[in-house]
C-alpha cells in the first residue's frame, strides 16, 4: 500500500517532471548570462528547430514502444525528399503539395513494408535489417538518380514555406521571427499518437509485443501486424517529415538528414522509452526532444565555447539515460511495472 | 518447422547479401577504365585525369572542362573516375596496368590513394594532384592549389568589410573545427579584420556541414547578439542556412554574407541579394590547368618546373606562386567570386 506522500514523492521524481526541472534550471542559468533569452524568440525558436527532430522521436518511439529499433529513417527520409524534387526538376508530375508529400509518404511506406518483412516474418534483429534497408536506400539513390542539390522549392512548396502561424517580432531589436504553420504536424501527430497509444487496443498491443512477445500472443495479440504496423507508422512519418525539411530549410540532398538516428534515439531514451521495449509515452520523448533541442540550439546563449559544446551535449545525453536506468530499478524495487 | 524458418531466412540473407554484391559489382564494371582508351591523337602524351567521384555537380563541371580542352586542342586525355568516390583508389589501380606519361586525380582518401600513387611514381607515371596540399608531398609530383588559402580568407574579410563599413561584429562558421582549409581561411580573414578594421569577433562555429545547424545558429547567435553585421560561411552550405535566417528575421541587406558556396546551394540568396556574393573556384578550369602543368612537367628538362617562367593556359592559372615550405605545392589565382552579375556563368 502506498500513502498519498509516498505517491506525491513518485510524481515529483518522476523521470518527466526531473527532465522538466532540468529544463527550468538551464532555462534560468541561460536567463542570468543572457537576458535576452528571456523572450518569445526562444520559444518560437525552440518550436520550430525542434519540428524535424519531434517528428522522428514519435516514430522512432513507436518503433522502440514494440520492441523494435529503425535506424533506417534518416535513409529513408533522404530517399523521400529527393525523389519528389528530382521528379518535379524533370518535369515530371503536378505542381501540387499533396503530391510531393503523397510520393514521400509512398516512399516511407515502401521501405516500412520491408523493415516490416524482414524484422517479422523473417525474424531478423531490428538493428541489422533496419540497417541493411538504410544502406540499400541511400545506396540505391545515389546508383539511379545520382546526387544533386535541389535548393529551389516548387511553387506549391514554396507558398507552404510562406505560410506562417505566426510572427513574433521583437520590440527591442526590430527582428522578426515567424513560425510556420507546419509546427501543427509534429503536435497533431503528438496528440493523435498518444491517445492511440494510451486508449487503443492498437497501441496496448505494441506496448504488449514490446514487453513480452509471447505473452502477448497468447493474450491474443496479432504479434507480426503489429510489429508491421510500427515499422510502416515510422516509414511514412518519416517520409512526410523529410518533405517538411525540405519545404522549410530549401534544401533536398541524398544525405541532408543522415546521422541524425543516433540523436533522435537519444532524444526517446532520455524521454523514459527503454531499448528493450514496453516502456515510454509521447509526454517524455516530447520533453526529451524539447531538452536535446534547448541544449543544442542555446548553448551559444550560456556562452558555452564552441569546443566545449559537444561535450556538454554528450552529458546531457549521460545524464538522461542514467535517470531512464535509474528509475527502471526504483520503480522495479516499488514491484510496479 | 522452425528449421526450415531459419533456413528461408537464411536464404533470403544470402540472396540479398548476393544482390548487394552483385550491384557493386556491375557499378565496377562501369568504372572499369577502358583498356586503349586515351590514346593520344593531337600529341604525344597520354594523360588521365581522376576526379574524386563523378556523380556530383562538381565534378561533372571538371569533365566539362576538360572535354572543353580536348576539342580545342585535339587532344584525348582521359576523364574517368570512380562513382561514388569510395573506390577511387582500386580505379586509379586499374589504371596502372596501362602506360600513362601522366594522372591527374583529386584524391577523394588520401590514406588509401597514398600507396596507388607511391606505385605510379614508381613505374615512372608522372603524378599531379589537386586539393591535396594536406597530403605528404612524397605522394606527388606536384599539386596544383587553385588559390592560397590565406588569400582566400582575406578576400572574405575585405568583402565583410566593405559591405558593413568596418563596423560591428562578426561571426565565422566551419564546417568542423578540425578542418585545415576552413581553420585557415577564417584565421587569415582574422588577421584582417584585426587590422584593417574595428570589427570584433564573436566567436567561430561548428556546423557540421548542414544547413539546419548554420540556420539554427545564426537565428541563435542573431537574437542573442543583435550587434552582429556580418556573417563569413566555410562549407558550401554555410551561406545559404545563414541567408535563410537572416531573411527570416527581415534582416536581409543588414547583416552582410559572404562565404564558399555553390550556385547549386545558395543560388537563390544570390539572386534576392540576401548573400552578398560567395567564393568559388571553377573545377573546369582546375582540370585544364592540371593537364596544362603536366604536359609542362613532362616537356620541362629532367622533370623539374620552372615555376616562374610557367603559364598554365586555364583562367585563373595563368602565374603560379610556390608554397615556401613544399616546393612542389603549386597555388594558382583561381578564385572566383560570384555574384548576380555573373552567375550565369558559373551554374554548378
Amino acid at each position: 500500500m502506498t500513502t498519498k506522500s509516498q505517491k506525491l514523492k513518485m510524481a515529483l521524481t518522476s523521470t518527466p517532471m526531473i527532465l522538466i526541472y532540468v529544463m527550468v534550471i538551464f532555462c534560468v542559468v541561460a536567463a542570468i548570462r543572457q537576458p535576452s533569452f528571456l523572450s518569445p524568440a526562444t520559444v518560437v525558436n525552440l518550436a520550430r528547430a525542434s519540428i524535424f527532430t519531434m517528428c522522428f522521436a514519435i516514430c522512432e518511439m513507436v518503433v522502440i514502444i514494440s520492441g523494435g529499433i529503425d535506424v533506417s529513417f534518416p535513409a529513408v527520409g533522404c530517399v523521400a525528399m529527393y525523389v519528389p524534387m528530382y521528379l518535379n526538376y524533370n518535369g515530371i508530375g503536378p505542381d501540387n503539395v499533396f503530391f510531393f508529400f503523397g510520393i514521400a509518404m509512398l516512399i516511407g511506406l515502401f521501405f516500412g513494408v520491408i523493415n516490416g518483412i524482414l524484422v517479422s516474418c523473417l525474424k531478423l534483429p531490428p538493428l541489422i535489417a533496419t540497417l541493411a534497408t538504410s544502406s540499400i536506400a541511400s545506396g540505391g539513390l545515389i546508383m539511379l538518380l545520382g546526387t544533386r542539390e535541389f535548393t529551389s522549392l516548387p511553387d506549391s512548396l514554396e507558398a507552404l514555406y510562406a505560410t506562417n502561424l505566426l510572427t513574433y517580432t521583437s520590440p527591442d531589436t526590430g527582428f522578426t521571427y515567424p513560425l510556420t504553420i507546419l509546427v501543427l504536424v509534429p503536435v497533431l501527430l503528438c496528440v493523435v499518437v498518444a491517445i492511440v497509444m494510451r486508449y487503443t487496443m492498437l497501441g496496448r498491443g505494441l506496448y504488449a509485443i514490446g514487453g513480452d512477445k509471447n505473452a502477448a500472443r497468447i493474450a491474443g495479440f496479432n504479434v507480426r501486424l503489429l510489429q508491421f504496423f510500427a515499422y510502416i507508422f515510422c516509414g511514412v512519418v518519416a517520409g512526410a517529415t523529410a518533405m517538411i525539411y525540405t519545404t522549410l530549410m530549401h534544401s533536398s540532398t541524398t544525405t541532408a538528414l543522415m546521422g541524425e538516428e543516433m540523436i533522435i534515439i537519444a532524444a526517446c531514451v532520455v524521454g523514459g522509452c527503454r531499448l528493450t521495449g514496453g516502456h515510454g509515452n509521447v509526454g517524455g520523448t516530447v520533453l526529451g526532444v524539447l531538452l536535446i533541442t534547448l541544449v543544442q540550439n542555446n548553448l551559444n546563449m550560456l556562452g558555452i565555447p564552441t569546443c566545449w559544446q559537444t561535450f556538454a551535449v554528450g552529458l546531457i545525453l549521460l545524464l538522461g539515460s542514467v535517470l531512464t536506468s535509474v528509475q527502471a530499478k526504483r520503480q522495479a524495487r516499488l514491484g510496479k511495472i | 518447422m522452425k528449421n526450415s524458418k531459419r533456413i528461408f531466412a537464411l536464404g533470403t540473407a544470402a540472396l540479398m547479401t548476393a544482390t548487394l554484391f552483385a550491384g557493386c559489382g556491375n557499378n565496377g564494371d562501369d568504372n572499369q577504365p577502358p583498356s586503349s582508351g586515351g590514346e593520344g591523337t593531337g600529341t604525344d602524351y597520354k594523360i588521365a585525369v581522376v576526379p574524386k567521384m563523378t556523380n556530383i555537380g562538381w565534378f561533372q563541371r571538371m569533365e566539362e572542362g576538360v572535354k572543353a580542352y580536348n576539342a580545342e586542342n585535339g587532344t584525348n586525355y582521359l576523364y574517368g573516375g570512380s562513382t561514388e568516390g569510395a573506390d577511387q583508389a582500386s580505379y586509379v589501380e586499374g589504371l596502372l596496368a596501362d602506360e600513362w606519361d601522366a594522372i591527374c586525380v583529386v584524391p577523394f582518401d588520401s590514406n588509401s590513394l597514398a600507396p596507388i600513387l607511391e606505385k605510379a611514381k614508381d613505374k615512372g607515371i608522372l603524378v599531379i594532384t589537386h586539393e591535396a596540399a594536406s597530403m605528404d608531398p612524397k605522394y606527388f609530383d606536384y599539386d596544383l592549389e587553385a588559390f592560397s588559402n590565406a588569400d582566400y580568407g582575406i578576400n572574405f574579410a575585405k568583402q565583410l568589410v566593405d559591405l558593413t563599413g568596418g563596423e560591428g561584429t562578426y561571426i565565422q562558421f566551419v564546417g568542423d573545427l578540425n578542418s585545415v582549409s576552413h581553420n585557415e581561411w577564417c584565421d587569415a580573414a582574422d588577421k584582417y579584420f584585426a587590422e584593417n578594421s574595428k570589427m570584433v569577433k564573436l566567436d567561430r562555429y561548428e556546423t557540421g556541414d548542414q544547413t539546419t545547424a548554420s540556420y539554427n545558429k545564426t537565428k541563435e547567435l542573431l537574437q542573442a547578439h543583435p550587434e552582429i553585421t556580418a556573417i563569413q560561411g566555410s562549407a558550401s552550405t554555410d551561406v545559404a542556412g545563414a541567408a535563410q535566417a537572416v531573411a527570416e528575421m527581415g534582416l536581409a541587406g543588414k547583416v552582410a554574407i559572404v562565404g564558399t558556396s555553390m550556385a547549386s546551394i545558395c543560388g537563390d540568396y544570390i539572386k534576392d541579394g540576401t548573400v552578398a556574393s560567395f567564393s568559388v573556384w571553377d573545377p573546369a578550369e582546375a582540370g585544364k590547368a592540371m593537364i596544362e602543368l603536366a604536359i609542362a612537367v613532362l616537356n620541362a628538362e629532367g622533370g623539374v618546373l620552372d615555376v616562374a617562367s610557367t603559364s598554365l593556359k586555364a583562367t585563373g592559372y595563368e602565374t603560379l606562386t610556390v608554397n615556401e615550405d613544399a616546393p612542389t605545392v603549386l597555388y594558382g589565382d583561381a578564385r572566383v567570386d560570384v555574384t548576380s552579375v555573373n552567375m550565369a556563368d558559373y551554374n554548378f
